[in-house]
């Protein structure tokens, strides 16, 4: 057990004992050694609970199976997540959305040393600054503190692909998405993709074929960074979950960097910030 | 037992290729994928299982089944007949899984016909596995790392070339041309107990079916389609007729069919909105049920064949392995 395992445990732990939540989504490890999301619900489980750098999904998307009342006059559950500091940003999105309610959640924070995907430090981590959570109940400190980077420019490849002619960039994405197997993990993996009907998947109308072909992937693909826009938080759970190692990534921090740029605006930096494309400012006034 | 040379053999594939199309592992976007290859020196010989199933070369992920044009009279023209195939280098495994499709579609009348047209235009040539590796369990199935189940041909790795074991007339006819040489050995065992879970006659699976395990199973899923679509026997499917041109006459459409899965949200919804499967538990129940007990009651075979590339695949870390250790245990503490 390491010094952040042993904190999660107690820290769920307290919240079981004290029946401030009927259930901890934290990580295990399964019997092949690898890391899988754990819902515990009781006190003798939490020893189950563990913490490493494969942890690298967003467990914020599950409040979605838990936003609802599960029955008449049932009260919609209450949860405690373990999160990363972009995950939890994505907290602050769905508080924002009115998907989730601040007082059914209880956020066990964890301060970040970088998620890895296949063995490898995600990009978005290599430069991040936000190490400690925006938002959190309880605070899972790290043994020795964590260095933070050197500021460096974080979309230094994005401002490579930019450079690119649009042929290039076209060519790069099809041969990308020509192995997409349009699974739909990235989205179910998304904290930011909750809607009941994908448009996707949408049969009245009948927006997009049915084909599994590159053009259906790819307008798929780039229909869900612009319904990202602003609303992505940069966790990585949709590359980290692609079976075909597709550096969705990348699309999301291109369409980042442009928010960015535009609107000067970070994701689930509050509760009170909205989307820019999904409000209305009269005083708005674009960065051009 | 005959043998052939690693030269030999690649003369021979390089024979066949001119005569043939011919689909084997080739490492793709850094991955091995069963693709159709234009030279021998694609092949890549050392590999575990490719990252998808072959299923494509009999329900291809996407494909029209049926063009229909109106017009003063509608016509109905049914694709091109598909070419002759040669797959070759299947894992045993992958070859099992043919025999599992065949049941439903080809074996039993009516016969899938889109279907039928694929399968006869395979000829299915397999390469032993010398090992099982982490996530294979196809002995639990019935299976082998050298089984010839659904195979014209099993090629076996020998110290210096292949060892060659024709399975079917097919196949014999194939290496009948071939100078093969012979060899007193025996290939190795690649068989491997190593504790695995025994796995339940579908009929006891009833028995756990409202066990409280599977909702904990469950908690996790995503209710994505990756377990599926990266499996070699699930093979349910979506039908659209999609509009391909517009005509003075009318329009032109396709009736397309495309890979669709159970453990997607929206697969099991019909007109007027009901979902009978609208939760996560009992979409992903329902895969596992008819892997090991609808299947196998309605069509004489397991669903499975063993190759655990879900258990690779899967985001949410569920272990189809897992499962039927699960339910060989509930078995047994119902049995005390």
């Amino acid at each position: 057990m390491t010094f952040i395992e042993d904190q999660i445990r107690q820290t769920a732990r307290k919240y079981l004992e004290n029946d401030e939540v009927s259930c901890v989504i934290g990580y295990e490890r399964d019997t092949r050694g690898r890391s899988r999301p754990v819902f515990i619900e009781s006190v003798d489980q939490v020893d189950r609970l563990v913490w490493g750098p494969d942890c690298n999904l967003n467990l914020a998307s599950y409040l979605h199976e838990r936003k609802h009342s599960p029955g008449k006059d049932q009260p919609i559950p209450k949860t405690a997540v373990v999160l990363r500091p972009c995950d939890t940003r994505a907290i602050n999105l769905l508080i924002n959305e009115q998907q989730v309610a601040r007082e059914n959640v209880r956020i066990i924070g964890v301060t970040c040393e970088g998620s890895e995907i296949n063995g490898s430090l995600r990009v978005d981590c290599e430069f991040c600054q936000e190490r400690v959570p925006p938002l959190y109940d309880d605070l899972i400190l790290t043994e020795l503190p964590v260095e933070v980077p050197e500021s460096a420019d974080p979309y230094a490849d994005i401002n490579e692909m930019d450079q690119w002619t649009p042929e290039e960039r076209l060519a790069f994405w099809t041969s990308e998405f020509d192995r997409c197997i349009r699974c739909y993990a990235c989205r179910q993996a998304c904290p930011g993709c909750y809607c009941f009907e994908c448009v996707a998947e949408k049969l009245d109308p009948h927006w997009v074929s049915i084909a599994l072909e590159v053009p259906e992937k790819m307008f798929f693909h780039v229909m869900r960074a612009y319904h990202l826009a602003g609303r992505c938080v940069g966790c990585g759970a949709c590359e980290a979950v692609c079976p075909m190692d597709i550096p969705l990534g990348k699309l999301n921090r291109k369409v980042a960097k442009e928010i960015l740029e535009l609107f000067d605006y970070r994701t689930g930096d509050s509760i009170e910030t909205h989307p820019p494309l999904v409000c209305f400012n009269p005083n708005e006034r674009l960065n051009l | 037992m005959k043998v052939i040379s690693q030269e030999q053999l690649n003369l021979w594939l390089a024979d066949l290729l001119k005569q043939t199309v011919v689909v084997a592992p080739i490492e793709k976007h850094g991955k091995i994928q069963y693709q159709e290859i234009n030279s021998i020196s694609q092949i890549v010989w050392d590999f575990t299982r490719p990252e998808l199933p072959p299923r494509n070369w009999v329900i291809p992920m996407t494909e029209p089944i049926l063009f229909i044009e109106q017009g003063p009279t509608t016509v109905l023209k049914q694709p091109d007949l598909p070419h002759e195939k040669i797959l070759f280098g299947l894992r045993p495994c992958d070859s099992r899984s043919f025999k599992v499709l065949d049941a439903l579609f080809w074996d039993k009348e009516p016969a899938d016909p889109q279907y039928a047209r694929h399968r006869q235009a395979l000829t299915l040539i397999g390469l032993a596995c010398p090992e099982m590796w982490d996530s294979c369990f196809c002995t639990v199935v019935g299976g082998a790392p050298d089984d010839t189940e659904g195979l014209d041909i099993l090629l076996t790795r020998i110290d210096d070339g292949f060892a060659v074991q024709a399975i079917t007339e097919k196949g014999q006819a194939l290496v009948s041309g071939l100078d093969l040489l012979q060899w007193s050995g025996v290939p190795a065992d690649p068989s491997e107990a190593r504790g695995l879970p025994k796995l339940h006659e579908s009929a006891e699976w009833a028995a756990v079916f409202k066990d409280v395990f599977w909702k904990e199973l469950s908690h996790a899923c995503l209710s994505c389609r990756v377990c599926s679509f990266v499996c070699p026997t699930c093979r349910c499917y979506d039908v659209r007729d999609e509009v391909i041109a517009i005509c003075p006459n009318g329009k032109v459409y396709e009736r397309l069919r495309a890979w669709d899965t159970c453990t997607s949200m929206g697969y099991r919804r019909i007109a007027g909105g009901h979902n009978p499967r609208e939760t996560q538990v009992k979409r992903l129940k329902n895969r596992f049920y008819c892997k090991f007990m609808y299947y196998p009651e309605d069509f004489g075979v397991l669903g499975c064949v063993g190759c655990g590339r879900c258990i690779d695949a899967c985001p949410a870390g569920i272990d189809i392995l897992e499962v039927v250790e699960k339910v060989d245990l509930k078995l047994a503490q119902a049995q005390i």
